[in-house]
């Protein structure tokens, strides 16, 4: 029976309640490995494992659940390992990285952050920054619509001032929002958000963060920032600045 | 064990919440190489376009279409600072929510990431269609 894998923590983690549910339908048990200072929260593999929705959801409640007793390196969804012992193997040579990681984690939770333009409040935004959009813009008006050239041609010259925004915005989201938080990680770009920021941000210092955060969004109306926290450390595992995770296979 | 502080999970609704944090669930954390990693099919779904504004013929017309709706002497209508709806599914708090919201769904990511857009972009909003609508979906194998 292989063994799924959601994530390392200090073998003194306070149990997890009972009945948490892990991956797989019908939900397999979730249980803990401990090895010497260090833990694994694990269940059975189930057969056929895929990345379905409730399992994605699985993996990430039994995360929080374990993060609520203390701090857990959170393991990409999918790791299988052989057998329970191999596991506990891994804990064992790999613990001094793992201990050191746990201690830098301690008291940190994950706060992401994406934003995207609200496009009405953006083409007002790109409107009076400029005066040559403004004008095509009433040109073609005052000529009703304006033929297909000039609505290309407003249209690309908008398209562009729209791209400067989402480049300035999202680096004076991070600007913005760095100071309040212990880390920043910068997320993949990828369709539907300008600005994917993940922070590190002390438990205690979580308010100060959510109001950083309300501070942008009273500054700046045209940007819609939806923020996920507090999460366990997804992109803060690894030493040093995490880099954007390339496809996986 | 439910005791979250400081719970914040909102501003884009309900269903790109679940996608914002799925997300993280698939592309971060720890990978450790004497580990297996389940296949993963159909998941670059999440890394299309580089942008949410996409340059195109399509988005051009459309932009230029929006500028001319646009009311000039009207500023920004939106009010500022408001939070918008709150969805959360993050942190154990979500245990009883997610599992209600969401019993019994069985699609593959790939499906489940489709439909919270989809979800995400039929709720919308009163107030202006996001840039985001302009997303495409060309999948890329």
């Amino acid at each position: 029976m292989s063994t799924y894998v959601y994530g390392i923590t200090s073998s003194s983690l306070p149990t997890l309640p009972d009945g948490t549910e892990g991956v797989g339908e019908p939900a397999m048990p979730v249980r803990v490995i401990k090895e010497g200072d260090l833990a694994a929260v694990v269940s059975d593999a189930p057969e056929g494992l895929r990345p379905k929705r409730r399992d994605l959801l699985a993996h990430q409640n039994v995360l929080a659940e374990a993060g609520a007793g203390g701090p857990v390196l959170p393991m990409r969804f999918g790791s299988v390992s052989t057998d329970d012992a191999a596991v506990a193997g891994v804990l064992a040579e790999r613990a001094d990285h793992f201990k050191e990681r746990l201690d830098a984690l301690a008291g940190k939770v994950e706060y992401n952050v994406k934003a995207t333009h609200d496009e009405e409040a953006v083409l007002h935004r790109v409107m009076s920054e400029n005066p040559e959009v403004r004008a095509l813009t009433e040109a073609n008006r005052s000529a009703g619509g304006g033929n297909y050239d000039d609505k290309l041609r407003l249209g690309e010259m908008v398209v562009a001032a729209v791209k400067n925004r989402e480049v300035e915005d999202a680096a004076e989201i991070q600007r913005a929002l760095e100071p309040a938080a212990a880390s920043v990680s910068v997320g993949p770009e990828s369709t539907g958000w300008l600005a994917n920021l993940s922070f590190l941000v002390a438990r205690d210092s979580a308010e100060t963060f959510i109001e950083a955060v309300e501070e942008v969004r009273k500054a700046h109306p045209h940007l819609d920032l939806r923020v996920h926290g507090p999460l366990p450390p997804y992109s803060f595992v690894e030493p040093g600045p995490s880099q954007p995770a390339e496809a996986s296979k | 064990m439910t005791v979250v502080p400081a719970q914040q999970s909102g501003g884009g609704g309900g269903s790109s919440g679940l996608y914002d944090v799925l997300e993280l669930v698939l592309d971060r954390g720890l990978v450790i190489d004497a580990f297996i990693r389940v296949s993963l099919v159909g998941i670059e779904i999440l890394k299309i376009d580089i942008r949410v504004v996409i340059a195109s013929v399509d988005t051009y017309l459309r932009f230029a279409e929006a500028c001319n709706r646009l009311d000039l002497e009207a500023g920004p209508k939106r009010s500022p600072g408001l939070p918008d709806l709150v969805g959360s599914i993050t942190e154990s708090g979500a245990k009883g929510k997610s599992k209600g919201a969401l019993s019994g769904a069985a699609e593959t990511i790939s499906d489940a990431f489709k439909q919270s857009r989809e979800e995400s972009q039929s709720e919308s909003r009163p107030r202006a269609r996001k840039a985001a609508a302009s997303r495409r979906k060309e999948e890329q194998e």
